[in-house]
């Protein structure tokens, strides 16, 4: 079973001198609570790959099936619906609203889906509570580090218990301490909470998180990796060049 | 490899039996699942030591039952560890495994160098998910020593995944170039002159 597809996605931008493929018929399959990180160099079609899959854009070729349905099928009351409720996404300059506090800005997603204010509050501050943020509710994005601000936008993709989280670079911006940490609570939200995640990152470290890594190059996938579920520490430690 | 010294190292803090030097030393790395030295190398080890004079059976202590051998740093020992402190560790990475593998297989017709480099970028990276499972597992309160051994391991693959992306960037001008001969055979072997030849660390590359 899996909670989110591509088939034979293509994206062209441009047409003629400026024309640019920036995805060539990616086929991937992502399972319910799986960890995937997507690396490759600058321009390889990553953000591209996550926006079609989060339908922020049109793909010119192949399709995009999300909890087994073609998105293209889909009304645009119907995908903005999916958009909000089954896809949360963290992106690499946390996106949050300046004047709102971090659990006004959490519950957004909810408020926008019609839910009352004071119940989207109550929810958001469960949900700042559960990415370790309890005490800081109440302050605006410029109080917060950026390791805080990248937890709200976290807990505001999660508000909605999506299926499927797509981050274009969470930790891009952060330091390498807060990466890590970002890094340890997307791990959480896919191994405990069982979200499927999406992550594209520069960083082999912030990689070795996930379950499993898909290299990119020029709009296509090249290498597609399970890491998880190693053989023991000692081996990784003796090729490291430590035994 | 340093499991001779580190068992000097352990003496030198107090003397102990063979069972408790094997406990202290995977106390020391952080577990069995970091470093694991089975007992008997242990054993092994300290027979050797006795032998050349480094440690000895200082007593027989009853601990309300057997006794046990105690081994203790003699003043040679405490000479050999010390020179241990004083001299460098040699670092190895010039003798890749990797580097054998790609280098022979951009020559090989019926290897495929690309392949063995994502082989080999997938095993790092599944190491690199151990390693780092296990480092995030370690809280405040574990032992900065053990976060340090975890934080070199994760050093050197870092550096081993951005050597491969290097390498796998400068394939195809490998491939044009011959694979590196010696232009003309010599005669007889080169000396070794290697003097206190440790085990891993001979000079000759023959081996
Ligand atoms: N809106 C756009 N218009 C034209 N070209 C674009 C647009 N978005 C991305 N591209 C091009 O598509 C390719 C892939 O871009 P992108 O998906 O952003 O790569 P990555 O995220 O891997 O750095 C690049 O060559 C980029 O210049
Ligand atoms: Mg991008």
């Amino acid at each position: 079973m899996t909670i989110a597809e591509t088939r034979g996605l293509t994206k062209i931008y441009g047409a003629g001198e400026t024309r640019v493929v920036a995805l060539d018929h990616v086929d991937l399959a992502i399972e319910p609570g799986e960890f995937v990180a997507v690396m490759g160099p600058s321009g390889c079609g990553k953000s591209t790959l996550l926006n079609l899959m989060g339908g922020l854009d049109t793909p010119t070729e192949g399709s995009v099936v999300l909890d087994g349905r073609d998105i293209a099928a889909m009304s645009d009351d119907e995908l903005t619906s999916v958009r909000r409720k089954r896809i949360g996404f963290v992106f690499q300059f946390f996106n949050l609203i300046p004047v709102l506090t971090a659990a006004e800005n959490a519950s957004l997603p909810l408020v926008l889906d019609g839910v009352p204010p004071k119940e989207a509050l109550g929810r958001a501050e469960e949900m700042l509570a559960k990415v370790g943020l309890t005490h800081r509710s109440g302050s605006r994005p410029d109080q917060l580090s950026g390791g805080q601000q990248q937890r709200v936008a976290v807990a505001r993709a999660l508000i909605t218990d999506p299926a499927l989280v797509l981050a274009d670079e969470p930790t891009g911006n952060l330091d390498s301490r807060s990466s890590e940490e970002i890094a340890g609570l997307l791990r959480q939200v896919s191994g405990e909470w069982g979200r499927a995640i999406l992550m594209v990152t520069h960083d082999p470290r912030i990689a070795a998180h996930a379950d499993r890594i898909v290299f990119m190059r020029d709009g296509r996938i090249v290498d597609d990796t399970r890491i998880a579920n190693s053989d023991s520490a000692r081996d990784a430690m003796e090729r490291a060049g430590l035994l | 490899m340093s499991v001779r010294h580190a068992i000097l190292g352990l003496l030198a803090h107090e003397p102990r039996h063979g069972y408790d030097l094997h406990g202290a030393f995977e106390a020391l790395v952080g577990g069995r699942g970091v470093w694991p030295v089975n007992p008997a190398q242990i054993y092994t080890t300290l027979s050797r030591l006795e032998e050349a004079g480094l440690v000895v059976k200082s007593m027989t202590r009853r601990v309300g039952g057997p006794d046990q051998n105690v081994f203790e740093l003699t003043e040679a020992g405490r000479e050999e560890l010390d020179r241990w402190y004083e001299s460098g560790a040699p670092s190895m990475h010039q003798r890749d495994e990797v580097f054998l593998k790609i280098t022979l297989a951009v020559a090989d017709d019926r290897a495929r160098p690309e392949r063995v480099i994502s082989r080999q970028r997938a095993t790092l990276y599944r190491d690199l998910h151990e390693l780092t499972t296990r480092r995030s597992q370690l809280d405040t309160e574990a032992p900065l020593a053990h976060k340090l051994l975890l934080d070199k391991a994760i050093m050197h693959i870092e550096a081993d995944l951005r050597w491969l992306e290097m390498t796998e960037a400068r394939l195809h001008e490998m491939s044009r170039q011959p694979v590196p001969e010696r232009e003309k055979p010599r005669r007889g072997r080169p000396r070794v002159t290697s003097i206190d030849k440790r085990p891993g660390e001979e000079g000759g590359d023959d081996t």
